[in-house]
Parts: C-alpha cells; sequence; structure tokens
C-alpha cells in the first residue's frame, strides 16, 4: 500500500496522462476495496459480506445469474445505496454517499438507457459533461472524440429516441467516460442489443482498457466476461462463488475438454491409440475423445500430424464457464 | 362472443390491478361529490350562505336603525362588524372613514353605511349607502340581494316614522297628534285594542307592515325599492375595464398551473425508469441537487405559463395587464413556487406516476373548488370557508385580484406573498423529507 503523493494527487485528478499504474511501485495499490459488504432489501439479502479488491487498470467481470447482487454491487460502488454493513474504499479513501465529490472518479453505465430521447445526442453529452465540471473547449473536443469513437457523429444533432438500441447503448457508454473516469461502472451494458453492436461497444471497451482504465463488468452472458475479464468473480444470491481469472476458475473444473473426429478409415489408427489417454467414445459416426488430466494436447496434435490428420477433422469443446457455474450452483447460468 | 367475453375480463383484470384507474373511476368523483356537498350544505337543513363578513356603520340614533342592525345581526348569511379594533385592541364603534381602507385590505367586501338623515324630514323615504368590492359577480348579486331583503323586511316601521316626520313638518305637530288620536281610536272602535297603545304605536310610526312583506310579493318589493333609497358605491375596481374576466382569469389559471406543474414533478418518475437518477447520482450530482433544479424548472415553466396566460387574456378579453405588469409577475412567481411545491409533494407521497395523477386530480380539483376558482367562497358553509384559506388556490387568486382588481401596491401584497411563502416553504420541506424517506431515489 505505497503510493507518492504525487501519484496520489494524479489519480484524484483523473488526468490520463498521470496514470502511473503500470509503475510497479503503485501496482500495489489498491484502487477498489470492497470489504464485508453487506446490503439488504428486507428481509432479502442481496449482498453478502463480500470482500474484494480490484487492482488499477483491471478489466473485472461480474458473472451471474439476473438478480444474484450484481446491480446491487455496482450500485454501492457507484454511491447510490449505503451498505448495512461493510465499507468500500476507492484509492484509499472510503466511498460516501452523502459525498458527491468522492464519485467524481467514476463513470457508470447504468442497465437501462439512461439518456433524454427527446435531446439529441450532443445535448445528452453536454449535459453530463457538465454534471462533471466540464465546459467550453474542453467539453466540445471530448463530445466530438466519444461520437467519433461510438460511430455516431453524424447523428450527433438527432435526439436519442430516433436512434437504434445499439446506437442508444454505445451513447449511453460514452455518456460516462466523458469526464475520464478511473473506474468504469459497466452494468449490463449490452443487453438486448445486436451482436454488431455488441461487438462496437466491446472493442470500445477493449481499447479504453488498453490505455489504463479500470471496468467493473457485470453481465450474465459468459461470453462477455470470458472476451472482456482480465479477472471474474462469479456471483449468486449475495455471494462471491467464485473469483479469479479465467484459467484459475476453468480449472475449478475437473478437465472436460472434448475432442470430436469422424469416424473414418483414416482415422482408425488414432483412434486405436486413444484409449490409453484417456475417455474414449464412438457414437453416431463420431469419435469423441476426453483427454486425462495429465494428458498433454502437445503430444495429441504431434501424433495427428504424424498420421497425416488435417487439423480441419478435429474440433475441441474447451470447458466454460457456464459448466462451472453449474458445477459451483447445479443450475445453468440464465436460470 | 366468446372472443367478447375474454377480452372483457382482460379489461377488468387489467382495471382492477390499476389503482391509479381505480381511484379515477371512483374515489376521486366520490371525494368530488362530497365536497361539492360540503361547499353548498347539502347536509344542512337551512340553506344559503352564512357568514359573509358585512361591515356595519349605524350613524342614526335612531332606534329603528340599530333594530335594522340587530336582523342583520340575527341574519345568518352575515357575520356583521360594527366595531373597529385599534391597535391597542381596545374597540371602537365603526366610522364610514374606516370602510374603505378596510375593504382595500380585504376585512370585507360589503359595508352598509346608516347615516345620521336615515329619517329625513324634506323627504319621504330612507336613505341608505352600501359600499362594495364586487370581487366576484355572484358574491355581489347574492348579497345585495340579502341585503335588500333584510332591509325590506324592517323598513316598515321606518317608513312610518318618515310619514310621520313629514306630515308633522306639513301640518304641525298639533295637527297630527290630533290626527293620530283620532285614527288610533277608530282602528280602536272597528279592530279592537287599546286606542291609547294604538295611538303611541302610529305616533312612533310603529304600523306592524314588516310581517306582509315576505308575504307581498313583487308589488311590495318595488314600491320599497322606491322609497328606500340606497346609494351604491364600488370601493374598489371601478376603473376594471373587463370587470367579467379580470375577476375569473385568476381562477382558470391556476387550474392550468397545477395541473402543468404537476405533471412536471410526476416526471420524476419518469426519469426514475428511464434510469437517469442512477446515472446522475453516481456523478457528483446529489438528490437535493436534482429536486432543486426541478423545482426551479416549475416555477420558471410555472412563471411563463402565467404571464402566457394574462397577457393572451389582455388580448382576448381585455384584461389590463400592462399597468401591473411588475407586481403581477411578482404573483405569478409566487403562485408558480406555491403550486410546483404542491406538484414535488405529490411527486414525494406518490408510489407511481399513475397514483400521482389519480391524486394530483382529485387534490387539484378539490382545492379549485374549495379555494374559489370556480364559484365565490362566500356562498360556502363557514367551516368551508375557512378551509379554503388553507388552500394554495385560495392565495394565489387573492394575489392576482388584489393586483388586477384592486390595484394594490407593493406593501398591501406583501401579506399574501408571505402566505405563499410560508406554504411554499412548508409544502417543499415536507416534500424534501418524504423523498429522502421514499424510495423514488432507490
Amino acid at each position: 500500500m505505497t503510493m507518492t503523493s504525487g501519484e496520489a494527487i494524479a489519480l484524484a485528478l483523473g488526468s490520463n496522462r498521470s496514470l502511473h499504474w503500470r509503475n510497479p511501485t503503485v501496482t500495489t495499490v489498491l484502487m477498489l476495496t470492497l470489504d464485508h459488504l453487506t446490503k439488504r432489501y428486507g428481509t432479502l439479502t442481496a449482498l453478502d459480506d463480500i470482500s474484494l479488491t480490484i487492482k488499477p487498470g483491471e478489466f473485472f467481470g461480474l458473472l451471474g445469474p439476473n438478480g444474484a447482487g450484481k446491480s446491487t454491487l455496482m450500485s454501492l460502488v457507484a454511491g447510490l445505496r449505503a451498505p448495512e454493513a461493510g465499507r468500500i474504499t476507492l484509492n484509499g479513501k472510503p466511498l460516501s454517499v452523502a459525498e458527491a465529490s468522492s464519485r467524481a472518479g467514476l463513470g457508470l453505465v447504468p442497465q437501462s438507457v439512461a439518456l433524454y430521447p427527446e435531446l439529441s445526442a450532443d445535448q445528452n453529452l453536454r449535459i453530463f459533461g457538465e454534471l462533471y465540471g466540464l465546459h467550453g473547449t474542453l467539453l466540445k473536443t471530448r463530445i466530438d472524440e466519444a461520437l467519433v469513437a461510438v460511430q455516431l457523429a453524424d447523428r450527433r444533432h438527432d435526439q436519442v429516441k430516433t436512434f437504434s438500441g445499439g446506437m442508444q447503448r454505445r451513447l449511453n457508454l460514452v455518456a460516462a467516460l466523458l469526464h475520464r473516469p478511473k473506474l468504469l461502472l459497466c452494468d449490463e451494458p449490452t443487453v438486448g442489443i445486436d451482436p454488431q453492436s455488441r461487438n462496437a461497444i466491446f472493442d470500445f471497451l477493449e481499447a479504453r482498457a488498453r490505455e489504463g482504465l479500470t471496468v467493473i463488468y457485470s453481465t450474465h452472458y459468459m461470453e462477455e466476461a470470458t472476451r472482456l475479464c482480465s479477472r471474474i468473480a462469479i456471483i449468486d444470491h449475495g455471494r462471491i462463488l467464485a473469483l479469479g481469472t479465467l484459467d484459475e476458475l476453468l480449472a475449478q473444473l475437473p478437465f472436460e475438454e472434448e475432442i470430436r473426429f469422424p469416424a473414418r478409415e483414416e482415422t482408425l489408427a488414432l483412434a486405436a491409440q486413444l484409449p490409453a489417454w484417456g475417455e474414449f467414445i464412438t457414437a453416431d459416426g463420431v469419435h469423441r475423445f476426453r483427454p486425462r488430466a495429465d494428458c498433454k494436447l502437445s503430444e495429441f496434435f504431434a501424433l495427428t500430424e504424424s498420421l497425416g490428420l488435417p487439423p480441419r477433422l478435429f474440433t475441441s469443446q474447451r470447458p466454460t464457464l457456464e459448466a462451472l457455474f453449474l458445477h459451483l450452483t447445479g443450475r445453468n447460468l440464465r436460470e | 362472443m366468446r372472443i367478447i367475453l375474454t377480452l372483457l375480463r382482460k379489461d377488468f383484470s387489467h382495471v382492477l390491478r390499476d389503482k391509479a384507474a381505480l381511484s379515477l373511476t371512483f374515489i376521486v368523483p366520490l371525494v368530488l361529490i362530497y365536497v361539492f356537498g360540503q361547499i353548498f350544505g347539502a347536509n344542512r337543513t337551512d340553506s344559503g350562505p352564512t357568514g359573509i363578513p358585512l361591515a356595519v356603520v349605524n350613524a342614526s340614533g335612531n332606534p329603528a336603525a340599530a333594530q335594522l342592525v340587530d336582523a342583520l345581526k340575527a341574519e345568518k348569511s352575515f357575520r356583521v362588524l360594527t366595531k373597529y379594533v385599534n391597535s391597542d385592541q381596545t374597540e371602537r364603534p365603526l366610522t364610514e372613514a374606516d370602510l374603505r381602507p378596510m375593504m382595500r385590505g380585504n376585512d370585507f367586501r360589503f359595508a352598509l353605511v346608516i347615516p345620521a338623515d336615515l329619517v329625513r324630514e324634506t323627504e319621504f323615504g330612507l336613505h341608505l349607502k352600501i359600499l362594495s368590492n364586487p370581487r366576484n359577480e355572484v358574491e355581489t348579486q347574492l348579497i345585495n340581494g340579502l341585503l335588500q331583503k333584510t332591509i325590506f323586511s324592517n323598513v316598515p316601521q321606518l317608513l312610518g316614522q318618515s310619514l310621520q316626520a313629514q306630515a308633522r313638518r306639513y301640518i304641525g305637530a298639533s295637527r297630527l297628534e290630533k290626527f293620530n288620536r283620532s285614527m288610533a281610536e277608530n282602528v280602536a272602535r272597528n279592530f279592537g285594542g287599546d286606542p291609547e297603545r294604538i295611538f303611541s304605536d302610529i305616533q312612533k310610526g310603529q304600523w306592524n307592515l314588516g310581517s306582509s312583506v315576505g308575504s307581498a310579493g313583487g308589488g311590495t318589493t318595488d314600491f320599497f325599492s322606491r322609497v328606500v333609497r340606497i346609494e351604491q358605491e364600488q370601493v374598489i375596481g371601478k376603473e376594471v375595464k373587463s370587470p367579467m374576466a379580470t375577476r375569473s382569469v385568476g381562477g382558470w389559471a391556476m387550474q392550468f398551473l397545477l395541473f402543468a406543474l404537476t405533471a412536471s414533478a410526476a416526471s420524476l418518475f419518469y426519469e426514475k425508469q428511464q434510469g437517469l437518477f442512477q446515472r446522475l447520482l453516481s456523478s457528483p450530482v446529489t438528490r437535493a441537487h436534482i429536486l432543486w433544479s426541478k423545482f426551479l424548472y416549475g416555477v420558471c415553466l410555472g412563471l411563463v405559463q402565467l404571464v402566457v396566460l394574462f397577457v393572451a387574456g389582455r388580448f382576448m378579453f381585455g384584461i389590463e395587464v400592462e399597468h401591473h405588469l411588475g407586481l403581477l409577475v411578482l404573483v405569478c412567481g409566487f403562485a408558480a413556487a406555491a403550486c410546483t411545491s404542491f406538484g414535488m409533494l405529490l411527486a414525494a407521497i406518490s408510489p407511481s406516476p399513475e397514483a400521482a395523477r389519480g391524486l394530483g386530480t382529485m387534490l387539484i380539483l378539490t382545492m379549485s373548488a374549495i379555494g374559489g376558482a370556480w364559484f365565490p367562497i362566500s356562498i360556502m358553509p363557514e367551516l368551508m370557508q375557512h378551509l379554503s384559506k388553507l388552500t394554495l388556490v385560495y392565495w394565489s387568486m387573492e394575489g392576482f385580484q388584489q393586483v388586477l382588481w384592486a390595484n394594490a401596491t407593493l406593501g398591501e401584497l406583501c401579506p399574501t406573498l408571505g402566505i405563499l411563502a410560508a406554504m411554499t416553504a412548508a409544502t417543499m420541506a415536507l416534500a424534501l423529507w418524504c423523498f429522502n424517506r421514499g424510495k423514488l431515489f432507490d
């Protein structure tokens, strides 16, 4: 927990130029700490003793089904609600619901499209920018950059209500970034949009993350968490069930990779050797091979190469977070 | 047919789940019917207005004038004021000089002056003076009618005295006494009674005609209206060029304003549903910022709406706004603030926009009715008249009337503005408290 005063000021001021978190001496600084957080709504415990540490520059995923507590956790971090127990610190300072200035370094992309539909894209961004103290040329520049980044520059003067769902989602995203926050909270920002817009949002977020933005991204799509997040917390019924990188999480599963290839004459030699390496099944004209944990896949593929089998014959299915969630809870992620 | 029944069941299921629709369908009409019933005194066994303030100055020493004052006091429609309360809380009888300033201060809108020469020796008949501030046409007609009824019911004795005075002047006291005695004896002889008592009554002008007035019909009333000369003086609003529109415009404006500003405050719900509060509150914006900006927006909107309505009234109905523009804008601002705070409170206590709409409709119509936007409060029972003074509609209309009708100065307007400001502050404080305890920002 060391940080020079200059670095602390740089973080507080939110200048991208001053982001020194890649410096090894600063990576030990905890950007966001959730310490034994509990939140209840009446008799329902939405969050139950959650503790987390999110480091600067992380792309942190919160993966869980609807009602798991992801949005509640987001709202606590965003300062929208106060926990019944526990505390949140941002850059070492307690985050207070009452203290608006403590939220200046945050950006929130709400689950709904939180824009004024009757106003134009430009007017919306102007309002949200001004609320963070931006004005004049700086604000105009930021708006221009934001609209170009999400490919809405040519629609800047159109009413938001005339936008497609995907366009609204993109605008919803950049509205939270005008003030260049240190920490971006994305609460299921791609709900209900087309794959093309979703990919555009992913690309945009990945680019910002490469620039050093810390992101907490909640989703119930494992594909999103898998693609975007450097670390993931699987959350259900207000508790964190598993936490780690994708590999760390998948390592909690028994090895379930399955390699499939057609049952033909050319693959007979290969098929004859595989039962010694793991589980081997043939059904409906397809061989299914599930290697043991100690089996090295590199050796398997060396063998196929030596037998002259082209790679196009083989398909493999990796274990997924969906499978992990099922393993941990006995339920599917989207139930 | 089955399809129609299915769709019918769908509609009933829908309405039963929609509390706002249910309240608009049943509760609002029932409440309004009850309120109107109370306004018009539907549960009272008697009828007519009660407790209308009426100042009476009795400058006549005539005992019959005192009887007229007593008769007015006995009339339930009036609350007769005869005393002036000094600053040291001592009282003295009202004088005619007191009336006009007090009418400007809206202590009362009608006054009856019984002059010292109520019964003049030089001419037959009576002389009375009515001072009025006819801010409301219906109220003015009603009160003039009630006053005339009460005066005419008590006028015969005074007319008898007037006749005696005239006769005394023309034929002399001794001849009149002889004539009266002869008449008394004839009456006693033909109809019975004590001739001395009858003589005494005739001398005092007591002919007991009063009892016949009520059943005498229009002819008697016409007769009295010729012999009772009532001088009318309009103390306030004489110079108003478009009295009907000037008197009504405040009430119309207030209703539109209340509906508009309640809808504006209810937009808080839509902003919540839109997720905008999440975005705003995660930025350096507090709940107080949101609420106060909404309040200021409502005030500005209301102010502009009122000014536009009055300016439109200028061109459509000739309401003179240009001479009072400064003070009118001031009253509009205070009225808009009071209406906005009402809308904010409504949004704060309602669980949904639909509920706010239902409750708002009920409260706005009730306040408009009680506050005097539809009909004069003087025709309501006294309790309702007191309740009306708790409504912002009443005080806003009072402000408009003071400016447009009474040509009031800023100093005269200050108490009304102060009350509107106090109402705004109290309502906003309550609204903020409710917002902080409610779920709007959750």
